[in-house]
C-alpha cells in the first residue's frame, strides 16, 4: 500500500468518524430537547390546576398558595390572563405582582434587548400597572417600531387617563406610532378618556384631532355633540377633521345636528365631508334630513349621489319611496337609486348586497 | 349526568373552561375543532356545546349551523354557546343567525360563563 493510498484511507476513516459523531450529538441533542418538553409539558399540566384554582379564590375557596411555584407559573398566568377579564383577571394579576413579576417587567422596559422591552411593555399593560405608566409613556419614542406600539397598547390597558395626551401626541411626532394602535388605545382607555378626546378635538396636535373626534363618535358620546356641530360647521376647519366629525355626529345619533348635517350636504364643498354628512343622515334617522338626502341625490356629486342614497334606504318605507320614484329616471340618479333600492332588496333576501356602483 | 362539550382550539381556554364547568357538576368532553366537534356531538349527544368560533377544519359557525341542520331534532336543539374574541356588532348578528343560543366574547370571566351556562340548561342540572 503506498503512502498515498494509507493517508487517504486514514483521512476517510476520521471523516467518517467524524459523520459518526455529529449524527450522534444531534441524536442526543434532539433527545434531551424532546425530554426537556415533555417535562415542561407535564409540568405545565400539574400547575395548570393550580392556576384554575387561583381563579376560585373569591368563590369561598381558599387561594392557593403559590409562593414557592416554579416559575413556569408565571407563563401560564401570562398567557391566560389576556383571555379573561374582571374578577378572573385581577387575580391573576395579584399573583404577578406579589410574586415579583410586575417589579422585574419594570426593570425590564429599559432593556437593551427590543424585545425584552415590548415583552415587558406588554406585561405590564396586561396586568393593567398605573406605577408603570410614566415608563410607558417613554416608550412611546422608542427608536424600535414595535416597542412603540407595544408601549401604546400597554397604556390602554392600563386604564390611566394621564396617557391620553401622550398617546395623542404621538401621532405627530416621526416616526410614530400607527394612529389604528393609538385609536384602539385610546378606546381601552374607556369613557374617562372622553373628557381629554374632546379636548383634543380642538387642542394643540392637529394629527389627533381628526381620532379624536372619530373616538368620541364610537363612544357615542352626546357630551360631544355640540362641538362637534360646531367643528363640522366651521368651514375653515381642515376637511378631515369635518368628515371626522361629521362621522361622530352619525354614530352619536343626536337629531341636534341634523340641521347642520343638513347644510353641509346641500352645500357645495369638499367631498369627503359632504359625502360623510349624508352617511351621517342615514345613520340618525330623522326625517328633517329626508329633502337634503334626496337634494343629494338629484344634484350631487358621483359619491354624495351614491351616499344620499344608501342613507336614504336606511330611512325605511320614506326612504324607499323617494328611491322608487327617482329609479326610473335616466342618468346617474336613477343608476343610484336603483343601486341603493337592489342593495335593499339583497339585505331583505339575506343575501349578500352588491357593491354599490358609483355612477360618473 | 349532564354532559357539555366543549370546541376550542386553544387548549390553554379549554382547560380553563372545562375545569370550571366541572366544577358545576358536569361532565365535559373536549374537542378542538369543528369537525370533531360535530362528530363527538352526534356521538355524545351532549346537553350544551360551548363553542369557540375560529377554529380550524371548520369553524365554529359552520358546526352549529350543522348542528342545527342535523335530522336528530334532539340535537338540532342543542343549546349553542360561542365563546369568541369576536366582538363587533354584526359578528354576534352572524353567530346568532348560525343559530346560537348565547354569546360570550373573549376577553371572558369565568363566573359569567358559569351563570350563563347555568341559564342555558334546564334548572336543578348545575350544582349551586
Amino acid at each position: 500500500m503506498s503512502t498515498v493510498e494509507a493517508v487517504s484511507i486514514a483521512a476517510s476513516a476520521v471523516l467518517a468518524l467524524l459523520v459518526v459523531a455529529l449524527l450522534v450529538a444531534t441524536a442526543v441533542e434532539h433527545t434531551g430537547r424532546a425530554r426537556r418538553a415533555a417535562r415542561t409539558a407535564r409540568r405545565r399540566a400539574e400547575l395548570t390546576p393550580l392556576v384554575h384554582a387561583l381563579l376560585e379564590a373569591d368563590d369561598g375557596v381558599d387561594a392557593p398558595d403559590v409562593s414557592g411555584s416554579d416559575p413556569l407559573l408565571d407563563e401560564l398566568v401570562i398567557e391566560l390572563l389576556p383571555q379573561l377579564r374582571g374578577a378572573d383577571r385581577t387575580a391573576l394579576q395579584a399573583v404577578l405582582v406579589e410574586r415579583g413579576v410586575v417589579d422585574q417587567a419594570g426593570v425590564m422596559l429599559s432593556s437593551r434587548t427590543a424585545w425584552r422591552r415590548g415583552r415587558a411593555a406588554e406585561l405590564l399593560g396586561n396586568v393593567a400597572s398605573g406605577r408603570h405608566v410614566p415608563q410607558l409613556v417613554a416608550l412611546l419614542a422608542d427608536p424600535v417600531a414595535d416597542v412603540r406600539s407595544a408601549a401604546a397598547r400597554a397604556l390602554g390597558r392600563t386604564g390611566d387617563v394621564a396617557a391620553v395626551a401622550p398617546l395623542l401626541a404621538g401621532l405627530a411626532v416621526r416616526p410614530g406610532i400607527p394612529p389604528g394602535i393609538v385609536g384602539m388605545a385610546l378606546l381601552d382607555l374607556g369613557t374617562p378618556a372622553l373628557p381629554a378626546l374632546r379636548a383634543a378635538v380642538n387642542g394643540p396636535v392637529p394629527e389627533a384631532r381628526p381620532l379624536a373626534a372619530e373616538l368620541l363618535g364610537l363612544h357615542g358620546d352626546p357630551g360631544a355633540a355640540d362641538l362637534l356641530v360646531e367643528v363640522l360647521a366651521d368651514v375653515h376647519r381642515a376637511p378631515v377633521v369635518r368628515r371626522s366629525a361629521a362621522s361622530a355626529l352619525g354614530r352619536i345619533g343626536s337629531p341636534h345636528a341634523t340641521a347642520t348635517l343638513v347644510s353641509t350636504v346641500t352645500t357645495t364643498g369638499p367631498l369627503e365631508v359632504q359625502v360623510a354628512a349624508a352617511e351621517a343622515l342615514g345613520r340618525i334617522g330623522d326625517p328633517a334630513g329626508l329633502e337634503a338626502l334626496t337634494s343629494g341625490l338629484r344634484t350631487g356629486a358621483a359619491l354624495v349621489r351614491s351616499a344620499c342614497a344608501e342613507s336614504l334606504a336606511a330611512f325605511g318605507p320614506a326612504g324607499r319611496a323617494r328611491l322608487a320614484a327617482h329609479a326610473v329616471l335616466l342618468g346617474p340618479t336613477g343608476a343610484a337609486a336603483r343601486s341603493a333600492l337592489d342593495t335593499l332588496d339583497a339585505r331583505a333576501l339575506g343575501r349578500r348586497p352588491a357593491p354599490v356602483r358609483v355612477a360618473a | 349526568m349532564t354532559r357539555v362539550l366543549v370546541v376550542d382550539d386553544d387548549p390553554v381556554i379549554a382547560d380553563l373552561v372545562s375545569f370550571r364547568l366541572a366544577r358545576l357538576g358536569l361532565d365535559v368532553s373536549v374537542e378542538t375543532d369543528g369537525q370533531a366537534g360535530l362528530a363527538a356531538a352526534r356521538e355524545l349527544r351532549p346537553d350544551l356545546v360551548v363553542l369557540d368560533w375560529m377554529m380550524p377544519r371548520m369553524n365554529g359557525l359552520e358546526m352549529c349551523a350543522a348542528l342545527r341542520a342535523d335530522p336528530d331534532e334532539q340535537l338540532a336543539r342543542t343549546p349553542v354557546l360561542l365563546l369568541t374574541a369576536k366582538a363587533q356588532e354584526p359578528d354576534l348578528e352572524r353567530g346568532f343567525a348560525a343559530g346560537a343560543t348565547d354569546y360570550i366574547v373573549k376577553p371572558f370571566s369565568t363566573r359569567e360563563l358559569a351563570t350563563r351556562v347555568t341559564a342555558a340548561l334546564p334548572p336543578g342540572t348545575v350544582l349551586a
